[in-house]
C-alpha cells in the first residue's frame, strides 16, 4: 500500500517559498493549471452573463455598454489568459520534460519567469476590469480602439506583457526538444504530444512578437496620435487588422495544435492500439504551423483590403483544412480494431472528433470570400470558432486533465460522475452552439446585445443550454478537485490507463521531484502496443 | 576542462555535461533572435507600406536627416561590434584582461551611439519634427511634402526602439564587465558572454538597415 | 570548452575592415541617382554586411545549422509578412477606384500649421521684409 510513499514534487520541498521560487517545471506547471483554470471559470462567468441577457431580445440585464465590455473581456480573458497559456503551460510544462526522460526544461529560470510574467499581465487585466473596462472587442480595430474612451491602454499593456510569456514558454520548449532527450529517443520515437508542443512552440516564438509590436504602436497611436492607423493624418486602419491578424490566426493554432497532441495520447492509450499514421500526424503539425502564416486575410474579406489579397487569402485557407482532415483519419484508423475503453479521457476524445469536425469545415464554409462577406461578424463566425477552440481545445484540455490526474496528482477522481459530466458537456455545447450557426445565416449580427424577436427562440434555446454546460464543466472541476481529499491516494507504481510513454512507464504518480531516480533507458516506442504488453494498474 | 572529477559549479543539475549547457544556451539565445527579427520586422512592415504609398515623402524627409551623424553612428557600432567579439576571442584565449578591457571600449562605444542619438534627437524637438500630431515643422525643404509626420513617426519608433535595445545591451555589458572582472567569467565558462554578443551583433545588424533605410535612400 | 572553435584574429579584423569598407560604399553610391534602383542597393550592400556580421561574428558559419536554420526561418517568416502585405496595400481599388485615389492625400492638421525656417522658428509670409534664410548645414 503505502510502504514506498516515497517524496514526491507535491510534498517535496515543503513550504510557501519553495512554491513561489520554484524551479521545478512540475511545480510551474501547477500553478499555470490552477490560474488557468481561475480565468477560465471568469471567462465562463461573463459568457453565462451574456447568455443571459441574449435569452430574451431587449436590453433585460445590462445596457448596451455594458455588454460591450463583456464580450470584450470575455474575448481577452478566454483567449489571452487561458487558452493560449493553459496547454503548453500546464500539460506541457508538467509532462515534456517527463515524456523527454529529462529532470527539467531547458531553462527553468526562464520558466518562472514566464509564470510570473503572466501574474503580471494578468493584473493589467484585472486592473482594467476594475477600472471601466473596455469595449472595443478582443480584436481592438482601429479607429474605434484608437479614440475610444474606454481603458484601452491597461488591456492592451497586459496583452503586450502576456505575450512575453508566451514566448518564454516556447522558447524554452523548443530548447527541451531538441536538447535534452535522452539517448535513443529520436524524434520518431517521440510522443505526438511532444511534436504538438514542438509545433507549437515555434508558432509561439514566431508570432507573439508581431502582436507585441502591434500592441506598443496601438498605445503610441493612442498617446502620441502617430497617425499610422489613422485616415486623419493619412494612416491606414487596415493595416493595424493586417498587424493584428498575422499574429492572431497562427494564434489560433496555438490553442489548436497542443490539443491536437492531447488527443494523439489519449486515443492510442485508450483503444490500447498503435497510432495509425504516426508520421502523418507529426509531419501534417509541421505543416498546418506553417500554412497557418500564409492565411490571416481570411479574418479580413470585408476590411476593404485589395480583391486580389482576398483570392489569395482564400486560397490557401483552403489548404489549412488538408493536414487536419489528416489528423482525423489518422486518429480514426488509430481506434479500428482497437479495445476502446470508455473511460473519460476516451469520451472526451471522442467528443472533440465530432465537435471540432464540425468546426473545422465550417471554418472551410467561411474560407470562401462569396460566403464570408455574408457571415462575416454573424453568429455563424460566433459559432465556428466555439467549436474549434471551445468543443475543440477545451474538450481535448478536459480530456487531458481526466487522462493525466492521477499521473500528475496521485489520485483518480470518481469516473462514473467524470462520464455523466462530459456526456453534460457535449449536449449542452451543442445546444448552446448549433443554434448559433443557424441564427447567424439567418442573419443575426455578433456583438449585439439585444435583437429582433426573430431570432428569439434559437437564443432561447442557446441560453438554456449555456446552463447546462456552465453547470457541467464546473462539476468536471469539482469532481477533478474533489479526488484531492485526504485517504485517497493512488499507489505510486499507478498506470491506471496502461500508458506506454516515459512519464507513465518511468515515473511514480505523483512523480519525484528530480523525475527519475535515474535516467531512463528507452526499450520501446511510444505506442509499441503492438509489440509489448503494458498492463493498466490500478491500486490504492 | 575540468581538472577534477566533480562537476564544474556553473554545470545546472539538469544538463549531462557542459557542452550540453553551452549548446543548449545557443540555441535558446537564437531563437530569442528569431523574435527579435519578428518585433522589428514589423515595423519594417510599417516603413516598406509606407514608403510604397507615399515614395517622394521618404525621398524628401530623409535629406531632413542628418547623414554624418548616422553615419558616424554606424561606425561606432561596428567598432562596438568588433570590440565585443574581440572580448569573445580574448577570454577564450584565456586574456582576462584584454577581455575586460574589450568590454569597457563596447561599453564606451554604446554610450556614444546613445550620445549622437541625442544630439539627434533634440535637434528634432527643437524645429518640431516631431512624430504624427506634435509634428510642426514646415521648413521650405518639405514644403512640397504631403504627410512628413509619418515618415518621422516611423523614424522614431524605429530608432527609438532600436536605442532602447542598444541601452538595454549596455546594462547587459555592464554586467558582464563586472562578472569579468571578478573571475566569474573565465576561458573555463564565457557563456553569457557569447550569449549577450550575439544580441549585441544583432543590435548592430538593425541599424545596419536603419541606416540605409533612413538615411541614404 | 576546449574544442570550441576560436576565430582567428585575423579573420575578425578582415570582417570589420570589410564592414567598413561597405559601410563607405552605400554612403558612396547614395550619392548617385539610380532611380528605382537605389533601393536595391542600398538593400544589397545592408543585406551583405548583415550576412558577415551573422556568419562571422556571430559564429553561424561554423555552429550547429539549426541556429543558422532558425536565423533564416526568422528572415522568412517576415519576408512572407511584408510581401503578402504588399499584396493588399499595393493594389487597393481593384473595385473601386475611389479608394485608389483618396480625397484628401495630406493631413488635415497641415492647413493650420504656419511655415517654417530651417532652423524651426515660424516664418511671417506677409510682412514685408523676410530675413534671409540661412544656408543651414546641421
Amino acid at each position: 500500500m503505502a510502504e514506498n510513499q516515497k517524496q514526491n514534487y507535491l510534498t517535496h520541498p515543503k513550504g510557501i517559498m519553495s512554491w513561489l521560487l520554484t524551479l521545478d517545471h512540475k511545480r510551474i506547471g501547477l500553478m499555470y493549471l490552477f490560474g488557468g483554470i481561475a480565468f477560465f471559470f471568469l471567462g465562463g462567468v461573463l459568457a453565462l452573463g451574456m447568455r443571459l441577457e441574449l435569452a430574451a431580445p431587449g436590453n433585460d440585464f445590462v445596457s448596451n455598454d455594458t455588454y460591450n465590455n463583456m464580450y470584450t473581456l470575455h474575448g481577452a480573458i478566454m483567449i489571452f489568459l487561458f487558452i493560449i497559456p493553459a496547454i503548453p503551460g500546464a500539460l506541457g510544462n508538467i509532462l515534456l520534460p517527463l515524456m523527454l526522460g529529462a529532470k527539467d526544461v531547458a531553462f527553468p529560470r526562464l520558466n518562472l519567469a514566464s509564470f510570473y510574467i503572466y501574474t503580471v499581465g494578468a493584473l493589467f487585466v484585472m486592473y482594467t476590469i476594475i477600472s471601466g473596462g473596455v469595449d472595443t472587442g478582443w480584436t481592438f480595430y482601429t479607429p474605434y480602439s484608437t479614440t475610444s474612451t474606454s481603458n484601452v491602454i491597461p488591456m492592451t499593456m497586459g496583452i503586450f506583457v502576456i505575450g512575453f510569456s508566451s514566448i518564454l514558454t516556447g522558447l524554452n520548449f523548443i530548447a527541451t526538444i531538441h536538447k535534452m532527450r535522452i539517448p535513443g529517443l529520436t524524434w520518431y520515437k517521440l510522443p505526438l504530444f511532444v511534436w504538438a508542443l514542438y509545433g507549437t512552440s515555434l508558432v509561439q516564438i514566431t508570432a507573439t512578437p508581431v502582436i507585441a509590436i502591434t500592441m506598443v504602436l496601438l498605445i503610441l497611436e493612442r498617446l502620441l496620435g502617430i497617425g499610422i492607423f489613422d485616415p486623419a493624418l493619412g494612416g491606414d486602419p487596415v493595416l493595424y487588422q493586417h498587424f493584428f491578424w498575422f499574429y492572431s490566426h497562427p494564434a489560433v493554432y496555438i490553442m489548436i495544435l497542443p490539443a491536437f497532441g492531447i488527443i494523439s495520447e489519449i486515443i492510442p492509450v485508450h483503444s490500447r492500439k498503435k497510432v495509425w499514421g504516426y508520421k502523418f500526424i507529426a509531419f501534417s503539425t509541421l505543416s498546418i504551423a506553417f500554412i497557418g502564416f500564409l492565411v490571416w486575410g481570411h479574418h479580413m474579406f470585408t476590411s476593404g483590403q485589395s480583391v486580389f489579397s482576398q483570392i489569395v487569402f482564400s486560397f490557401i485557407t483552403y489548404f489549412v483544412g488538408i493536414p487536419t482532415g489528416v489528423k482525423i483519419f489518422s486518429w480514426m484508423l488509430t481506434m479500428y480494431k482497437g479495445q476502446v475503453s470508455f473511460t473519460p479521457p476516451m469520451l472526451y476524445a471522442l467528443s472533440f472528433l465530432f465537435l471540432f469536425t464540425i468546426g473545422g469545415l465550417t471554418g472551410i464554409f467561411l474560407g470562401a470570400v462569396a460566403l464570408d462577406i455574408h457571415l462575416h461578424d454573424t453568429y455563424f463566425v460566433v459559432a465556428h470558432f466555439h467549436y474549434v477552440m471551445q468543443g475543440g481545445t477545451i474538450i481535448a484540455f478536459l480530456g487531458g486533465l481526466h487522462h493525466w490526474w492521477p499521473k500528475s496528482m496521485g489520485t483518480m477522481y470518481n469516473q462514473t460522475v467524470a462520464n455523466i459530466c462530459c456526456l453534460g458537456v457535449f449536449l449542452g455545447f451543442n445546444g448552446t452552439f448549433f443554434p448559433q450557426f443557424l441564427l447567424g445565416l439567418r442573419g443575426m449580427p455578433r456583438r449585439y446585445a439585444t435583437y429582433d424577436q426573430q431570432y428569439a427562440e434559437l437564443h432561447n434555446y442557446s441560453s438554456f443550454w449555456s446552463g447546462i454546460l456552465g453547470l457541467s464543466i464546473f462539476i468536471s472541476i469539482m469532481n477533478l478537485l474533489w479526488s484531492l481529499r485526504k485517504n485517497n491516494k493512488l499507489d505510486p507504481g499507478t498506470n491506471p490507463w496502461g500508458g506506454m510513454t516515459l512519464e507513465w512507464t518511468h515515473t511514480t504518480s505523483p512523480p519525484h521531484p528530480h523525475n527519475f531516480e535515474e535516467e531512463p533507458v528507452l526499450e520501446h516506442g511510444p505506442y509499441d502496443y503492438d509489440k509489448v504488453i503494458v498492463e493498466p494498474t490500478f491500486k490504492k | 576542462m575540468s581538472h577534477d572529477n566533480s562537476s564544474p559549479k556553473f554545470l545546472q543539475h539538469h544538463f549531462h555535461d557542459v557542452e550540453q549547457q553551452y549548446e543548449t544556451a545557443k540555441l535558446g539565445m537564437w531563437a530569442f533572435i528569431l523574435t527579435e527579427v519578428l518585433t522589428f520586422g514589423g515595423l519594417f512592415v510599417a516603413y516598406v507600406v509606407y514608403r510604397s504609398w507615399y515614395p517622394e515623402m521618404f525621398v524628401g524627409a530623409n535629406l531632413l536627416l542628418d547623414v554624418n551623424k548616422g553615419l558616424l553612428n554606424t561606425i561606432v557600432l561596428i567598432t562596438s561590434s568588433l570590440t565585443m567579439v574581440l572580448a569573445v576571442w580574448a577570454i577564450q584565449k584565456k586574456n582576462q584582461k584584454l577581455s575586460l578591457f574589450m568590454l569597457i571600449a563596447t561599453f564606451l562605444f554604446a554610450f556614444m551611439f546613445l550620445g549622437i542619438k541625442y544630439l539627434e534627437y533634440s535637434h528634432k524637438f527643437e524645429v518640431g519634427q516631431l512624430p504624427g500630431e506634435y509634428y510642426s515643422y514646415m521648413g521650405p525643404e518639405i514644403a512640397h511634402l504631403n504627410n512628413p509626420h509619418i515618415f518621422f513617426s516611423i523614424y522614431f519608433i524605429m530608432t527609438g526602439l532600436h536605442g532602447l535595445h542598444v541601452a538595454i545591451g549596455m546594462g547587459l555589458i555592464a554586467w558582464l564587465i563586472y562578472a569579468t572582472a571578478k573571475g566569474n567569467l573565465n576561458s573555463e565558462y564565457y557563456t553569457p558572454m557569447e550569449m549577450i554578443g550575439i544580441f549585441w551583433h544583432l543590435v548592430d545588424l538593425i541599424w545596419i538597415y536603419l541606416f540605409p533605410l533612413f538615411y541614404l535612400i | 570548452m576546449s574544442e570550441h572553435h576560436i576565430t582567428p584574429l585575423k579573420t575578425y579584423l578582415a570582417v570589420a575592415g570589410t564592414l567598413f569598407f561597405l559601410t563607405a560604399v552605400t554612403v558612396w553610391v547614395s550619392y548617385f541617382d539610380f532611380g528605382s534602383f537605389n533601393i536595391v542597393i542600398a538593400m544589397g550592400v545592408a543585406t551583405l554586411k548583415a550576412s558577415i556580421v551573422a556568419l562571422f561574428f556571430m559564429h553561424l558559419l561554423w555552429d550547429d545549422k539549426k541556429n543558422l536554420t532558425m536565423f533564416v526561418m526568422s528572415l522568412m517568416f517576415l519576408g512572407i509578412f511584408i510581401t503578402v502585405t504588399l499584396l493588399d496595400t499595393g493594389f487597393r481599388g481593384g473595385v473601386n477606384s475611389e479608394v485608389e485615389s483618396p480625397i484628401n492625400n495630406r493631413a488635415a492638421f497641415y492647413d493650420s500649421l504656419p511655415l517654417t525656417d530651417t532652423h524651426g522658428h515660424p516664418v511671417d509670409e506677409h510682412s514685408a521684409d523676410h530675413h534671409g534664410e540661412d544656408e543651414d548645414h546641421h
